[in-house]
């Protein structure tokens, strides 16, 4: 199976849409995705597979009425079936409510030039050098700490190719590239097994370290071991760039999406100009950064993506939008419809959460606590209150910190507190920026927050 | 269907040389629905076509898929999966074997009471719509409501190279509702599910109405919440949590998988992890339930997997790769969410098994401690490390229910929380949910009320 040329993509697109209009809609958009993945994996200490997947679709919107349906299929090169989902996309608008908020797709709007989101040496690489990166990584890992067993892990180099065309002159096609190898691992030690360890790089150019991530995951594993509890109590904690996007990626990324802001189910509604983070916070939601892991020209409706302040030296500047919410307040959509794929009509997401970076090292942040947990990932932040930020959730694998220093690392201690309240007491920021899923950020330091341990 | 797959496995092994070979067509068909408030966001619906082929060579896996289906295109995947398997198999230590098991032929068809697809999709709506309205109307302090509906039909086809031919129908119908209420500055989230491999009947059998009622009237009651006291306290658990805890913390442990990857469970077959309480069951079989099948993803039945009888692990979930290495017989827990995707080991209905305690007997005795009804979210790690976050909780006082808690979560090591399980309940609840593995899988969880004699609560700020 072959992948979908530009040409081919648009005009995929494009016919989906006079057909549509043809038959009935008063509007109507077509999306087309492509991805095509080569991935090895490490499974239990050793490359045990190799897989390649080739992924494309059309998801089709049409609008009747002000109601809107929508239908997809991965079946794209028989033009009856592509009909036959722009037809179904037709029925299901007409066989639902009147929305009396839709106010039309977006227009066209020029696209900015993004930068280090392509790279043909990724779409080139064959199974075999993927194999060699899996190797480097699997061996550094060995070589680190022969405690440590690696579980899991891989690389993998992905093309993607996305479209969208609509009735309102929206035209657009992008692609794009990604490569990451990651490796979880355990250490075992006269009957201790640690919490899994994580490490990963993922890039958009060819320009990981495999060796590093190795070396890494097998560092924390061993660091991990001779766990001890801690006491209950209220003290400082760093939060290293994993734990940070699981704690934000389930609460304030939510509380700044005008779908939440709209229907009540953001703590952060009627708060512009507020303060509502400590000075030391800057955000923004960056979708042209360059090399950003969700840097695209345009998003899931071809609206230009951009860069929007969200926190500005602790207050509260923008929420972000897609043209529905923003149309309902007689704005401009800042670009956040995402769209996982050809499968999903667009939800608000932010792209490259960005988090404005300190001046220490991660060294010199640790040096200033004098009694604290370094925390590198977090369990259960899922089950974080979406709607007030409130969470409850596990620490680990986590670190004690004494008097600026390491000193074991620490099992069964929990994090409870509201998000809103760890962000008014982060005190300051290491220049270790990362990027990991969709934030983009250095370690955090934050003061009083409340440990239970026993 | 069968020829085109027929020549493919030939293909592969003949051709290719494949020294295994499966190939899983699938051919969907799925309704979507997401109602916010008043508002319905989108009618959906797709179609989904693939076929995936995986292979082992010389021991090493290797995995392709394809949106296509006619012979020649297959044919080629099946040479960049063999293709991908000689790649891997480079620096191969241990070549991967399957242990032995019946080739099985069959036709499974499903026989719904009331076939989804044969629903419009106005009606579709209704009820959905039914589920927003009741909770709006619940109360003035409901503030959102989103209703997500889904129902997916279509036949798998699976064959491999050692005689297995099945095709088998898949037929699921979901629905979840999530209420957000707010008072003052106080926000309360509710969620419900409902989940059936049977039909669209499952809306008989619990009215849209009284899910909604039932969600709204939770978020609502956790307005007037406290939070909870952090620390450690003994904990009467429901049905619900009772489900989500046998998954996370210690079903994942059981997959063979991650037990070989080291999980705290290596080592314990044979040996006592828990109180003589407790009796685990992993079950693919339970008719109708959100978590059963009749063929797993390798084409070997699903069963009812005893995990820990009497406090003793018993068995592990196994797909026919962890199989040979424990020299153990495959369990039918190797599923795959989709065409794009291999199979890997994932729960079915797991559950607890009941005792005879009545729910007034497993709390008298508390002096002060939790009642924790249902759960927001859960996981656990390696080590045995679980966090499961609670939605609906009460207090206990002097042995009875007292004042909700809010935002409460529960933390432990499984086995030490195990032993701690000092009496089970004789009522019984299954309840549907999606599991998270990479892949997501639909599966069933529950048991009846438990009490733990003591176990940390994460409180609130």
């Amino acid at each position: 199976m072959a992948v979908l040329k530009e040409e081919e993509t648009i005009s995929l697109a494009e016919n989906a849409v006079k057909f549509a209009l043809k038959h009935g809609a008063d509007e109507a958009e077509a999306f087309v995705y492509q991805g095509f993945t080569t991935a090895v994996a490490i499974e239990r200490g050793q490359i045990t597979k190799s897989s390649r997947i080739i992924d494309q679709g059309l998801g089709v919107r049409t609008v009747v009425n002000k109601a809107v349906g929508f239908s997809y299929t991965n079946i794209v090169r028989n033009k009856a079936a592509v009909e036959e989902t722009v037809l179904k996309s037709l029925k299901s608008a007409k066989a639902s409510k009147p929305d009396k908020d839709w106010q039309g797709f977006p227009y066209k709007k020029p696209y900015a030039n993004v930068k280090g989101t392509f790279d043909g040496t990724i779409y080139g690489l064959s199974p075999e050098d993927l194999v060699k990166l899996s190797s480097l990584m699997l061996s550094a890992a060995e070589k680190t700490d022969e405690r440590v067993f690696p579980i899991e892990g891989g690389t993998g180099a992905s093309y993607l190719s996305r479209a969208v065309v609509n009735s309102n002159s929206v035209l657009g096609f992008d692609c794009g590239t990604i490569i990451e190898c990651s490796l979880a691992t355990v250490a075992h030690e006269s009957g201790e097994v640690t919490p899994v360890c994580f490490e990963f790089n993922a890039e958009r150019t060819y320009k990981i370290d495999p060796e590093w991530v190795g070396r890494e995951a097998a560092r924390l594993a061993g660091l991990a071991l001779r766990a001890k509890r801690v006491e209950t109590r209220n003290m400082k904690v760093i939060f290293a760039h994993f734990a940070l996007q699981q704690l934000l990626y389930y609460t304030l990324m939510n509380a700044v999406k005008a779908d939440y802001v709209q229907r009540n189910q953001s703590a952060l509604k009627g708060k512009i100009g507020e303060k509502v983070a400590s000075e030391v916070v800057t955000i923004y939601d960056d979708g042209l950064l360059e090399g950003g892991l969700r840097t695209w020209k345009f998003d899931g409706e071809g609206v230009p993506q951009q860069k929007t302040l969200i926190i500005e030296r602790g207050v509260l500047r923008n929420f972000i939008y897609d043209n529905y919410t923003a149309k309902k307040e007689g704005r401009e959509s800042t670009g956040n419809a995402f769209r996982a794929g050809y499968l999903s009509t667009p939800n608000i997401e932010t792209t490259n959460f960005h988090f404005a970076v300190g001046e220490k090292s991660p060294e010199e942040l640790i040096g200033e606590v004098d009694e604290g947990l370094l925390v590198y990932s977090l369990q259960g932040a899922h089950s974080s209150n979406p709607a007030s930020g409130e969470f409850s959730v596990v620490a680990t694998p986590a670190w004690k910190i004494e008097k600026g220093i390491i000193v074991h690392s620490v099992k069964g201690a929990m994090l409870a507190g509201n998000v809103f309240e760890v962000l008014k007491n982060v005190s300051d920021l290491a220049n270790n920026e990362r990027k990991a899923g969709s934030l983009v950020a250095p370690w955090v330091l934050v003061e009083n927050v409340k440990v239970i341990g026993n | 269907m069968r020829d085109t797959l027929t020549k493919v496995v030939n293909a592969a092994v003949d051709q290719f040389g494949a020294e295994y070979v499966e190939v899983r067509v699938q051919k969907l068909f799925k309704t979507m629905l997401t109602i916010k408030e008043e508002r319905v966001e989108a009618a959906k619906e797709g179609i989904e076509n693939g076929a995936a082929i995986r292979v082992l060579v010389n021991g090493a896996w290797g995995f392709a898929s394809s949106c296509s289906l006619d012979a020649k295109t297959l044919v080629g995947v099946a040479s960049e999966a063999c293709r991908m398997a000689k790649a891997a198999g480079h620096k191969l230590k241990n070549p991967i074997k399957l242990v032995k098991s019946r080739a099985f032929e069959d036709r499974i068809s499903v026989k719904p009471k009331k076939d989804p697809s044969k629903i419009s999709i106005e009606d579709k709506i209704k009820t959905t719509s039914t589920i927003a309205e009741i909770v709006l109307g619940f109360d003035q302090h409901i503030k959102s409501c989103t209703v997500d509906y889904l129902d997916l039909a279509g036949t798998n086809y699976f064959m491999n190279n050692e005689g297995a031919y099945i095709e088998q129908d898949k037929l699921y119908v979901w629905s979840r509702v999530l209420v957000t209420a707010k008072e003052a500055e106080v926000f309360a989230f509710s969620r419900e599910e409902v989940g059936s491999t049977s039909g669209y009947e499952v809306f008989d059998r619990e009215a849209p109405e009284v899910v909604g009622e039932r969600a709204a009237r939770r978020a609502i009651e956790q307005l007037k919440a406290k939070t909870p006291k952090g620390g450690t306290f003994p904990v009467v658990l429901g049905p619900n949590v009772v489900g989500v805890f046998v998954h996370e913390a210690f079903g994942h442990l059981a997959e063979a998988d991650l037990t070989l990857s080291g999980s705290v469970l290596m080592g314990k077959l044979g040996k006592r992890v828990a109180s003589e309480v407790v009796t685990i069951y992993d079950d693919g079989t339970i008719e109708g339930a959100f978590g059963s099948f009749k063929y797993d993803d390798e084409g070997i039945p699903a069963q009812k997997t005893l995990l820990v009888k009497d406090g003793v692990v018993v068995g592990l979930m196994h797909n026919r790769e962890t199989a040979q290495k424990f020299n153990a017989r495959p369990t039918g827990n190797a599923r795959a969410e989709d065409f794009r995707v291999e199979p890997i080991i994932r729960m079915r209905n797991t559950f607890l098994e009941p005792k005879d305690h009545s729910f007034e007997e497993l709390i008298e005795g508390i002096k002060f401690g939790y009642y924790f009804e249902r759960f927001r979210g859960g996981q656990a790690n390696l080590d045995g490390t679980f966090q499961v976050g609670i939605q609906e909780g009460y207090e206990i006082v002097k042995g009875e229910v007292g004042d909700p808690v809010r935002n409460a979560s529960i933390s432990g090591n499984t086995l030490e929380t195990l032993y701690k399980v000092d009496a089970v309940g004789k009522d019984f609840e299954l309840w549907p949910g999606r599991c998270g593995k990479g892949q997501t899988a639909f599966v069933c969880d529950g048991g009846p009320h438990i009490r733990v004699k003591g176990v940390l609560v994460g409180g609130g700020a």
